[in-house]
């Protein structure tokens, strides 16, 4: 801040329009990049709609894959964390946000139901922290590394993960 | 004093819902921060997976008390990615209209929050005041004051009732002309900008680390509002402009805020010129398809994201809610850690918590 | 007549009627008892004992008169409130009157509940600070008198104490370690440091206080508030001493504890600040005595500055006074729901580097209006 007072009275000074940049090519970039750098672990690369990206990653190389969209590929936001259990198996959906290309990218890691572990990605984005200690709380899935991996919504002392399909209340 | 670590909650005034803070003060300086949530947690997630979709709308009203329609509008845009239902563009219209109004109520009431946790009584009573304008237009339109449970999957409940848009395009100018007065009140105050100006300093890249987003986000310099570069709904076709401030501090979150209410009401007075006439709802199907529909908002509080997985059944096999909120409190010790104990009030009151959205 | 007459009177009546009754006892008992009840009875009819219960009746006077317009204080701080902040204030009890009984509903109220102290709180601390607080504050308003005939004196030509705004000043600055007293020994965090504030603050917003004070005294030649008042009678000193004026309304503002300057217990970060683990009527007490806080300041801003019972002749002297006094607290009463609470270390910075300066250069002042002889 640095006049003070009444400063930024007009609404104009404080405001830049914003051009819209959905539906430029580095869509097919990111898509293209990741499958050449993780040809084995990067699967099923689509474009679901402009702006919005799909791909399934292995839970091995999906650390990397996070350090790449990050330093490379311009993905600064973590936006979302879920984890899903199906029957087979646990899905952990990341949904990241790049601000300077305007895209959105699904990123699914698929983990076993006996061993349900990830990697954490706390130190890639630091906003994941909570989301990946909330997916802990209601699913169960680990994060390996994770800097504090503990309950967060429910208490402490709670023994079951509620949000799994064989959890009865 | 000696270094000590205080509770500031679960029952505090700063908290404004159930949550509690904890910091540790040597002698007024803040050393150290945490906060605890999930005294609120209502197990959203999980009831969702057992009632149909349409059964779900009022749920996610619950979401947060401040900004309802914004939360079941966002269920309703995931719900149809899902199943593929194209809106009428009456209702996209309607929709915008209605959840760029809640977007002032609910920043009108972070306001009062804000003023009353600055220890501006005027502030307080004359917002919420004000508020009562859109609170009362919704009311005459969906017949509820707070949980509105307006938007319908592939529509809207009904139609505008007759001189509506006169009404509302009546109080967007009478909000402008109270927003002026605001501005008086509260940038006219030397004490105020004091509270303000150089009080919790988030850089932009910790702004964009730490995964805050909305309001806070765009006061730290970064040009990014899903309506402008994702855009959903009709927002493509309104002409408005994305309000951000490079202070990185609470003043600049209070800028960005009161200049987005600015917008909100151009927004609403386009939405109401430019609105076709035709249906206002499609039947939408009752069993969704088996995959995943995605659906990206702009909350009043940040970016609002909604993932469902469908089976093909009536029900949601999984609803995963991001709350802005819930990624913005966890980037709170960043913030608050140096500065006074008073400037916690002024820093958490301008993330603008809501805990219902927070816990879930 | 002036209230020492008066009460003098009453008591000489008393005294009489008391002794009569006395005597006629005596009457019944055996010889050797007489000379006792003499004793008593020549005591009680002696000049110093009618002067002595003379002074205590005028300061209970006093202090009732003074009690029914803290009463109307807080009325008007709530009317004034719901006037400002846009809702009704209170109306229901007394409702022709504008809800002027809610005030005392209240504290019907707060008698009757229970006095719980916290199990870990320090006890005698605990009970002992809110009595320190409203008997500090009530000391204040016993010197202060509301005309030249309606206050404490101490003899018949109407003499009051000598040096009573001093002692108003100091009775004042008392309260401080009664805030610190009652956060100490809540044992609670948000007590402690509630008071810990109310002690930094009070301690440094006192100096310039009573600096700006002695500039009146300088000019007045005295301590005395009735000459202070007659030394007002050309112009008041509000006009030549109008920074000193200013200083002492804001040191004011941070003595009694109201919004900008409301940190000890500024509900928004500290609950309740050190009141937080006080209920009951030990809380009413701290409430009530904030508002006797807030007359008494407006009462020595009155008699300091603004001329004190000095009028047009059409209304009484005293009603003068409380008008004065009044006005000063709807100003400070309008100055709180506009402004935001300023943060603790810039209130000190504000008190030591503005007001510090500001109530010196107004004591240069005050010595160069009273050498050149303007006043």
């Amino acid at each position: 801040m640095s006049e003070g007072g009444n400063a930024g009275r007009v609404t104009g000074a404080s405001i830049e329009r914003a051009p819209s940049k959905v539906g430029d090519d580095s869509e097919f970039r990111v898509l293209r990049t990741l499958a050449e750098r993780f040809p084995r672990t990067v699967s099923e690369g689509t474009q679901v709609r402009p702006g919005l990206l799909r791909a399934t990653v292995e839970r091995s190389d999906l650390f990397g894959v996070c350090r790449v969209l990050r330093d490379e590929l311009g993905f600064e936001h973590l936006s979302m964390i879920s984890a899903v259990d199906y029957e087979d198996r646990f899905e952990v959906v990341y949904h990241i946000t790049s601000y300077q290309h305007r895209l959105f990218l699904e990123l699914i890691t698929a983990t076993p139901k006996d061993d349900p572990s990830v990697d954490s990605i706390s130190s890639v984005w630091g906003g994941a922290n909570w989301q990946e200690r909330e997916a802990y709380d209601l699913m169960g899935v680990v994060f390996r590394s994770d800097p504090k991996l503990e309950r967060i919504l429910l208490p402490k002392d709670v023994l079951y993960h509620p949000l799994r399909k064989d959890f009865r209340g | 004093m000696a270094e000590m670590w205080i509770n500031m909650g679960p029952q505090h005034p700063m908290t404004h819902g159930l949550w509690n803070l904890r910091v540790k003060v040597d002698g007024e300086t803040i050393v150290d921060a945490e906060p605890e949530v999930g005294y609120l947690h209502r197990g959203i997630e999980k009831l969702c997976e057992g009632r149909t979709y349409p059964q779900i709308i009022p749920i996610a009203d619950r979401l947060c008390y401040g900004s309802s329609m914004t939360w079941s509008h966002a269920y309703c845009l995931t719900v149809e990615d899902l199943m593929g239902v194209e809106v009428p563009e009456r209702a996209e219209y309607i929709r915008v209209m209605t959840i760029e109004m809640q977007r002032i109520a609910s920043h009108l009431m972070w306001l009062a929050a804000y003023a009353g946790d600055l220890g501006l009584s005027v502030g307080f009573t004359y917002t919420m005041r004000d508020r009562e304008v859109f609170v009362d237009l919704l009311q005459g339109l969906t017949g509820s004051r707070l949980t509105y449970n307006y938007p319908r999957i592939g529509g809207v409940a009904h139609d505008l009732p007759p001189d509506f848009g006169r009404d509302a395009i009546r109080a967007t100018r009478y909000m402008e002309k109270r927003l002026k007065e605001y501005e008086d009140l509260f940038e006219g105050s030397k004490i105020f900008m004091m509270r303000n100006v150089d009080v919790g300093v988030l850089s932009k890249e910790d702004a964009i680390n730490l995964g805050v987003t909305g309001p806070s986000l765009r006061a730290s310099g970064v040009d990014y509002d899903l309506r402008k570069d994702m855009p959903y709904s009709v927002y493509p076709e309104m002409d408005f402009r994305v309000a951000t401030h490079s202070d990185c501090d609470c003043y600049a979150r209070y800028r960005v805020r009161m200049d987005e209410m600015w917008e909100s009401c151009r927004i609403i007075r386009q939405a109401i010129e430019k609105m076709p006439k035709g249906r206002w709802r499609v039947v939408a199907p009752r069993n969704a398809p088996v995959g995943t529909g995605v659906g990206r908002v702009e909350d009043p509080r940040g970016e609002a994201v909604m993932y469902v997985v469908g089976d093909g059944t009536d029900r949601p096999y999984r609803l995963k809610i991001r709350s802005p909120i819930f990624v913005t409190v966890s980037a709170a010790p960043k913030i608050l850690v140096g500065y006074k104990l008073a400037d916690v009030v002024a820093i958490m009151g301008g993330l603008d918590m809501c805990i219902g959205e927070n816990d879930r | 007549m002036n209230l020492f007459e008066f009460c003098h009177g009453i008591i000489h009546w008393l005294v009489d009627l008391v002794n009569n009754v006395w005597y006629w006892l005596g009457d019944f008992l055996p010889w050797y008892f007489w000379e006792f009840f003499t004793a008593v009875g020549d005591f009680a009819a002696s000049e110093s004992h009618l002067t002595l219960m003379t002074i205590l009746l005028e300061t209970l006077i006093i202090i009732i008169v003074a009690l029914i317009n803290v009463l109307n204080f807080l009325w008007i701080f709530r009317k004034l409130s719901g006037r400002i902040l846009d809702f009704y204030g209170p109306y229901y009890v007394g409702y022709r009157i504008g809800g002027w009984l809610q005030n005392l509903a209240d504290g019907v109220k707060l008698f009757v509940k229970e006095i719980i102290v916290p199990a870990k709180a320090d006890r005698l601390g605990y009970l002992l600070a809110p009595i320190i607080f409203v008997g500090s504050s009530l000391l204040i308003l016993a010197v202060i008198p509301l005309s030249v005939d309606f206050g404490v004196a101490t003899n018949a030509s109407g003499e009051y104490v000598p040096a009573g705004a001093v002692f108003a000043l100091a009775a004042f600055s008392i309260a401080p370690f009664a805030i610190l007293l009652a956060g100490w020994s809540s044992n609670n965090k948000y007590t402690l440091i509630g008071g810990m504030r109310s002690a930094a603050q009070m301690m440094s917003y006192e100096i310039p206080l009573i600096l700006s004070a002695a500039s009146v005294f300088l000019l007045a030649s005295s301590f005395n508030f009735v000459d202070i008042v007659d030394a007002q009678h050309d112009v008041w000193f509000c006009i030549p001493l109008f920074i000193g004026f200013v200083v002492f309304l804001v040191c004011l503002i941070a003595e009694v504890e109201i919004i900008p300057f409301d940190l000890p217990e500024a509900e928004a970060e500290l609950v309740e600040g050190w009141t937080t683990e006080y209920g009951g009527m030990k809380f009413g007490l701290f409430y009530m005595t904030t508002a006797v806080r807030s007359y008494a300041g407006g009462a020595l801003a009155t008699a300091l500055f603004l001329g004190g019972w000095q009028g047009p002749w059409f209304i009484p002297d005293e009603i003068w006074f409380l008008i004065k006094a009044y006005i000063v607290y709807t100003v400070f009463m309008w100055l709180t729901w506009s402004v935001p609470r300023i943060r603790i270390d810039q209130m000190l910075v504000f008190g030591w580097r503005r007001l510090l300066p500001l109530a010196v250069l107004n004591l240069v002042i005050a010595v160069a209006v009273k050498s050149w002889g303007w006043v």
